[in-house]
């Protein structure tokens, strides 16, 4: 079974409990050229929409659950108008408005940034609870989306606090537009969004806000001029040295 | 210690071992490939250096040295690249680099100024300007202008102030601006941009890569 965004909890747990094999379409799991989506899509396009239409052709899947509406976004609305046409099995969407907070334990905890992402992406495929973790002084802050190239995170501190979609993501509440929007005009933060995505749209606006940000987007790969503004920003903001 | 910073059209050095230490410049193509310096900045500087500096911090640290005022905007102009670094009361509040969409400007103004034959410290700034995104886009817009009338010199001038307003709003739109990179040298360029423009040259991220190297004393 593919998921597509933060499918609603009922859902989750029906699907728990067929124990159906998931897999997230919006990571990076068949290595295929991107260049094969510009049959179903326009080229500039959201490079993670456009890894859930590669990963829907390559992989073995008997349905697909996309989230769309304000919990995801308008381009997977259309992504799975298009997907629902063109492949043969079905392609289901759901509007997920789930307001129960499950916490940030992840968000806030010390560890490699790459890592805490990939826990909270994990996360969202299962109903538990999450486990206590303590939470650590941030140096750092991104603010964001769970980016497609994961190797730009690697540039933060551990102690890198997350914001944004993704703590919506751990919080099981992806259409909660406050939580999305808060951050800690403290820390210097990366305010991150994929290029394409209506997402940079907020991601400039709260940077603008921010005493002390940098305003990030990036579309497939982190290019060499993309790790330079982080790594630059970092050092320049204090947040982290030279060394780290 | 050798210092360098290597651009896209031409590698800047400077040796703090001298007795008189001077920056230099060479052209880009005439680097030998097995040049090896002590510290490098620029988007070749890994191919000839183990301690890399990366373009931003060099930009700001050269910046702070040079300018020492608590609130100032500086923009560098390159080949390839622009990228600014604005700093408040002291500490950095904004940084932009723009390597993809709206690059390669420094270099097209040098290959028109080159295929036209165009002296652009003789060239006035023109009433009006296009909107261009880069540069590669920007010459289909020259080409546009000519085939309405326009004349050569005059669209190429209408470019270059385009692209000033480009990256004065790129870093801002800073009343003031310091200026840095190979574009200093271009004085229809550096008149384009609205408000006041200070230009400090070609040699602010080697200043900074000094100040990384805690070697600003070296190079009075």
């Amino acid at each position: 079974m593919g998921i597509v965004g933060v499918p609603p909890l009922h859902i989750m747990a029906a699907l728990e409990k067929c124990r159906a094999t998931l897999f997230d379409l919006d990571e990076t799991i068949v290595r295929r050229d991107m260049e094969e989506t510009i049959l179903y899509l326009p080229r500039v396009y959201c490079a993670i929409l456009r890894t859930v239409v590669i990963n829907s052709l390559h992989l073995d899947l008997q349905a697909i659950i996309m989230d769309v509406g304000p919990g995801k976004c308008d381009c997977a609305l259309h992504v799975a108008t298009i997907l629902a046409d063109r492949l043969s099995i079905p392609v289901l969407t759901t509007i997920n408005r789930d307001t129960t907070p499950y916490g940030n334990p992840l968000c806030t905890a010390d560890m490699p940034l790459p890592e805490k992402i990939a826990q909270i992406c994990k996360s969202i495929q299962s109903t538990a609870r999450h486990r206590e973790l303590p939470a650590c002084l941030p140096t750092a802050a991104f603010w964001g989306v769970p980016p497609r190239d994961f190797s730009l995170l690697a540039l933060f501190p551990n102690t890198t606090h997350v914001y944004g979609w993704t703590r919506c993501m751990e919080n099981k509440t992806p259409a909660d537009l406050r939580l999305e929007s808060l951050y800690n005009a403290a820390v210097p933060t990366v305010f991150f969004a994929q290029s394409f995505c209506a997402k940079t749209a907020l991601a400039k606006h709260l940077a603008d806000k921010h005493p002390c940000a940098l305003f990030l987007d990036n579309d497939i790969s982190a290019g060499s001029s993309v790790r330079a503004k982080i790594q630059a920003f970092l050092e320049l903001s204090g947040a982290c040295h030279a060394s780290c | 210690m050798l210092l360098a910073d290597f651009g896209t059209t031409y590698a800047k050095f400077i040796d703090l071992a001298a007795p008189e230490p001077h920056p230099y410049l060479e052209a880009a193509k005439k680097i030998k490939a097995d040049l090896r310096v002590d510290m490098a900045t620029g988007h070749n500087a890994k191919r000839y250096t183990t301690k890399y500096v990366n373009e931003l911090t060099a930009l700001a640290r050269g910046g702070e040295y040079l300018i020492n005022e608590p609130d100032f905007t500086l923009l560098d102009c390159g080949s390839r690249d622009i990228k600014f670094i604005r700093y408040e009361k002291g500490k950095m509040a904004d940084m932009g680099w723009n390597a993809e969409c709206g690059a390669s400007m420094g270099f097209t103004i040098e290959l028109l100024g080159r295929y036209y034959n165009i002296d652009f410290t003789k060239l006035e700034v023109p009433q009006t300007s296009f909107s261009v995104t880069c540069g590669v886009l920007g010459i289909s817009q020259i080409f546009d202008e000519i085939t309405t009338g326009c004349d050569e010199t005059q669209a190429v001038a209408r470019f270059v102030k385009s692209i000033a307003l480009n990256a004065h709003r790129f870093a801002g739109e800073p009343d003031r601006l310091y200026l840095s990179g190979g574009l200093c040298a271009n004085p229809l360029f550096v008149r384009s941009f609205p408000g006041t423009v200070i230009p400090l040259g070609r040699f602010v991220l080697l200043r900074g890569l000094s100040v990384v190297a805690g070697m600003e004393a070296s190079w009075p």
